[in-house]
């Protein structure tokens, strides 16, 4: 057992994960340092933690070269100089360092280290990117970081966290054919809004929840960033844990809250009636049902990033696609998150569904999670993604974005308004 | 550490993509960043003509929610702010604050303050006296670990200089206790 500092077991996974990490009993409130069990950066972040490193350690040896990996995500291909050169000094570091590459070839970060078994329970993992927390989708806790934490978690393989209060999230019922994990997470945003969870850890549960595949978990996670929370754990199921198992070589304990675990609030959601929901320019919370706003013309529907870019959203989308070709003047953009992810979707025949569409399908990775990527919106153009994010300027100045699942994405895509995908 | 400047005024949930556009974000250089700061808020081009060495960000709830980039902390600074005081911060923001040495308090009530109020602000007790309206305030400031590590010059030079033989077995330990 990983966990023997339990003076009195009434912790929650957090709680418990801070323990390990601290090596001793922590509560919330405190402020402890914990040893870290992976340390990553992408293309973006990562020329700035390099610089600081070096600027600050010089050739100093990272704290433990295979538990710091660099993955290349937003950029990809380099579209320009600029962005070359900061691709080329992550991968001088990792040859100098002998740290882990993740290259152009691989996908959206998160995902990659779940995929190549470098996330399992239990694990304290902090990088470069606001959506780590996903991987509490494995029982792993991920944290988004600046590139100064960064630098000092691969110098000295441990930082400072504040333990934060936990918060239980119970979703009970059913959903209906075309009711998605993103329509249930979008839900509970429209209630707890986007500072509901701040400083806060979640943890949800209940029968809808345990039912879910990790892909919908991975939904369910990464937003808990637009909710300002640190994190939200899923107790992984078996499913989850024959993934880890399939990925790695170590040890893997599953990891549960105690039955006694004290919490700060307990939500409750039933989701048996729950319609498709999409949330409404300029914030993740400003979320309605999708036929409140349906009709609403759209110029460009993204379907792919960390939060909807698995296999399982692939698949959602082209069952909708199928044998049919998008609203002539409408851009589609499918991206899947990993190259595994696409291999198998190619393997599904999904890309002869997708580009028969009239779909663009790209490499994959982040794709239109900012400015900066190909596909930005001009002035006044709308987009329907299945992204986490629609703050005003995020796509291009002056453009709407709405967020819906990959079947609301795909619906509206063959209609060129915003449609229910019950309707299509 | 007293600190007395004038303040501008941005509102609620004030995300790192109106604090630091995405489209800067290949840049590296502190002094370029610091260039866009706020550039995508509301007003924020006037801020940037406009503001002065020592002036005061005042903000509502959960500031700098969003992104991890920590372009957002470092072009504040840049600029020449000198206090961030906000009613809460979201949490990768409060981290790369404290790591890079941008002086942050939280205020319950912001509500009252105007724009071009000028304030003395006591960074590490948190009392602000706002000179304009003739009022005080008590904010909360960072726990002692992260005055600490803002002390120490950030993050890096905390853990360059805080070693021991048993690692930094002592500043952890002050940390833990100094709760706030």
């Amino acid at each position: 057992m990983y966990y023997i500092f339990c003076e009195i077991c009434v912790k929650t996974i957090i709680e418990k994960i801070f323990s390990r990490g601290a090596g001793k009993d922590v509560k919330p409130g405190d402020y402890v340092w914990v040893n870290l069990d992976l340390v990553a950066m992408r293309d973006f972040g990562g020329p700035n933690v390099i610089q600081e490193y070096e600027s600050m350690f010089g050739e100093h040896p990272v704290f433990n070269k295979k538990r710091v990996a660099i993955t290349f995500d937003l950029h990809i291909p380099a579209r320009n100089e600029k962005v070359a050169i900061n691709q080329k000094l992550l991968r001088d570091f990792t040859v100098r360092q002998g740290a882990r590459l993740f290259d152009i070839n691989t996908g959206v970060g998160q995902h990659i280290l779940l995929e190549s078994g470098l996330v399992k329970p239990w694990d304290i993992i902090v990088g470069t990117d606001s959506h780590m927390n996903l991987l509490s989708a494995a029982g792993a806790a991920g944290f988004g970081m600046g590139t100064t934490d960064i630098a000092g978690a691969m110098y000295k393989g441990k930082l400072w966290f504040h333990v934060p209060k936990t918060m239980k999230i119970i979703i009970k019922g059913k959903l209906q054919k075309f009711v998605t994990a993103k329509d249930v997470i979008l839900y509970i945003l429209k209630y707890l809004k986007t500072d509901g969870a701040l400083n806060r850890a979640i943890e949800f549960s209940g029968e809808t929840i345990e039912k879910m595949n990790l892909s919908e978990r991975i939904t369910m996670t990464s937003m808990v960033t637009e909710m300002s929370g640190d994190i939200g754990f899923i107790q992984p199921n078996q499913e989850v844990i024959a993934f880890i198992k399939s990925r790695t070589e170590e040890k893997v304990e599953t990891i549960t809250s105690d039955p006694d675990a004290v919490y700060e609030k307990v939500h409750e959601f039933s989701v048996d009636s729950l319609k498709p929901q999409i949330a409404c320019p300029h914030s993740p919370d400003n979320v309605k049902e999708v036929t409140e706003v349906s009709g609403t013309e759209v110029n460009q529907v993204f379907i792919g990033s960390c939060t909807n870019g698995r296999l399982e959203d692939l698949k959602s989308a082209a069952e909708i696609l199928k044998g049919k070709i998008i609203k002539r003047g409408l851009r589609l953009i499918i991206v899947p998150a990993t190259m595994e992810v696409a291999k198998l979707a190619l393997k599904a025949g999904l890309y002869e569904i997708f580009l028969s569409s009239g779909a663009v399908v790209t490499n994959p990775g982040c794709a239109l999670c900012t400015t900066g990527h190909p596909g930005i919106l001009a002035p006044g153009e709308v987009m329907v993604s299945t992204s986490n994010r629609n703050f005003i300027g995020k796509l291009g100045k002056g453009a709407q974005v709405y967020l819906a699942s990959p079947a609301t994405a795909a619906a509206t895509a063959l209609t060129g308004v915003i449609t229910d995908p019950r309707e299509v | 550490m007293i600190i007395k400047g004038k303040v501008w005024l941005f509102g609620d949930d004030v995300d790192t993509d109106q604090i630091y556009p995405g489209k800067y974000l290949p840049l590296t250089d502190k002094g370029e960043m610091a260039t866009h700061a706020m550039e995508g808020a509301d007003n924020g081009e006037d801020f940037i003509k406009q503001v002065k060495k020592g002036d005061i960000i005042v903000v509502g709830k959960n500031f700098g929610c969003g992104s991890s980039r920590e372009h957002a902390t470092v072009a504040i600074k840049g600029i020449g702010v000198s206090v961030v005081i906000a009613k809460s911060f979201a949490r990768i923001f409060h981290r790369n604050a404290v790591n890079t040495g941008l002086p942050i308090l939280e205020l319950g009530q912001v509500e009252k303050i105007k724009k071009g109020d000028v304030f003395e602000v006591n960074i590490e007790n948190g009392e602000i006296k706002n000179i304009t309206q003739n009022k005080g305030y008590k904010a909360k400031p960072v726990s002692s670990l992260e005055m600490e590590i803002m002390k120490a010059g950030g993050l890096l030079a905390y853990l360059a200089t805080a070693e021991t033989a048993e690692g930094y077995g002592d500043k952890e330990t002050r940390g833990i206790k100094g709760v706030i």
